[in-house]
């Protein structure tokens, strides 16, 4: 049996089998590394306005005052109190107005479901649970045999194996080191 | 060209099975997280939080307004209480139940076990100064003299109604 061939043989079948796993992870991996500069699930549209508004005012003034601030014409579903001086509005499709009486502003926020990425974190985070957590562990296994697999892809002076190269191989293992033990 | 076209058509096939499997976003009517919810009758809000020992560790069902709700991993819901300034939260472990933004302003009715969370002087110094900077108040830290508690509610079943 030729070794080296099987194992190139390999190598490319599990590649294909795990190019979408991979572009998943990869994906969902960029969106949750950034997750505290940009959301991950939602687009937020913000838009602030100053208000003139005092606490004598009833909530269906405080309401009418801060749909027209905003210019919207839309139904009010809910609304609370979260302290004597913040006020909060909810409208449809979750969006709402935080009102602040004591710095007489207002804030509008519209949120929109981001496509697609949502549904790549919650396979990256193994949220769905069920049967994925066997899928992701075959796909750990694979990765692990692709890993090592390509140190024996290619023969001669490009080889993983010689300074040529090696050195590419070694800066890999290098830097993930340098950050757990600094 | 026929095998290269050949191939881009197996490939905007699959790309076109992925975008459809993946972008499907959930408009029910009401939202069901977790177990089917129990007929036990809602406790106040309020109540709970006029005497949060009475309840402590025992299963609640609270129902209320969603006045919140985490926008990172959906992983806690505000519900408004009954009595003006005050709310109780649910909260679970990351994934467990994941709440949308789009609950904001729907009535939940939720059962699950309520808990304390019990906060160090500097904690509570902290928490108190994050909430007076969102409110716009000012607040001298050195008032605060001790520890404090948060009680929420460990769901085990919630539904979000239209």
């Amino acid at each position: 049996m030729n070794w080296f061939r099987l194992n190139r043989t390999l190598h490319r079948d599990i590649g294909y089998f795990c190019i979408s796993f991979t572009l998943v992870f990869a994906v969902s991996g960029l969106a949750l590394n950034h997750v505290r500069d940009i959301n991950p699930n939602y687009i937020v549209e913000r838009a602030e306005a100053e208000v003139s508004l005092t606490l004598q005012a009833s909530d269906a003034e405080i309401n009418a005052y801060l749909l027209n601030a905003f210019n919207l014409d839309t139904s009010v579903k809910a609304s609370y109190w979260e302290s004597p001086s913040r006020y909060k509005l909810f409208l449809e499709q979750g969006h709402t107005i935080t009102l602040n009486l004591n710095m007489q502003r207002a804030v509008y926020e519209a949120i929109t479901p981001r496509p697609i990425i949502p549904a790549l974190n919650r396979l990256h985070l193994n949220e769905v649970r069920q049967k994925w957590v066997v899928f992701s562990d075959v796909y750990a296994v694979l990765l692990i045999y692709l890993a090592v697999s390509a140190l024996f892809m290619v023969k001669g002076k490009y080889s993983a194996l010689s300074w040529r190269r090696g050195w590419l191989v070694l800066l890999g293992t290098a830097i993930p080191l340098a950050y757990m033990w600094l | 060209m026929p095998i290269l076209n050949k191939n881009k058509r197996v490939l905007g096939a699959l790309l076109t099975f992925a975008s459809l499997s993946m972008s499907g976003v959930s408009h029910a009517e009401t939202l069901h997280f977790g177990e089917a919810l129990t007929h036990q009758p809602p406790v106040a809000v309020s109540a709970i939080l006029a005497s949060p020992e009475a309840y402590l560790d025992k299963t609640v069902t609270i129902e209320g307004t969603v006045v919140g709700v985490c926008s990172m991993r959906g992983c806690w819901a505000d519900i408004a209480s009954d009595a003006r300034f005050q709310k109780l939260r649910l909260k679970v472990q990351d994934g467990d139940m994941v709440f949308p933004m789009h609950a904001k302003g729907r009535k939940a009715i939720a059962t699950g076990k309520l808990y304390a969370v019990h906060l160090s002087q500097a904690q509570t110094q902290r928490y108190l100064a994050a909430l007076a900077k969102r409110n716009g108040e000012d607040f001298d830290p050195k008032t605060v003299t001790e520890g404090m508690a948060i009680y929420q509610v460990e769901p085990v079943a919630v539904d979000i109604l239209d």
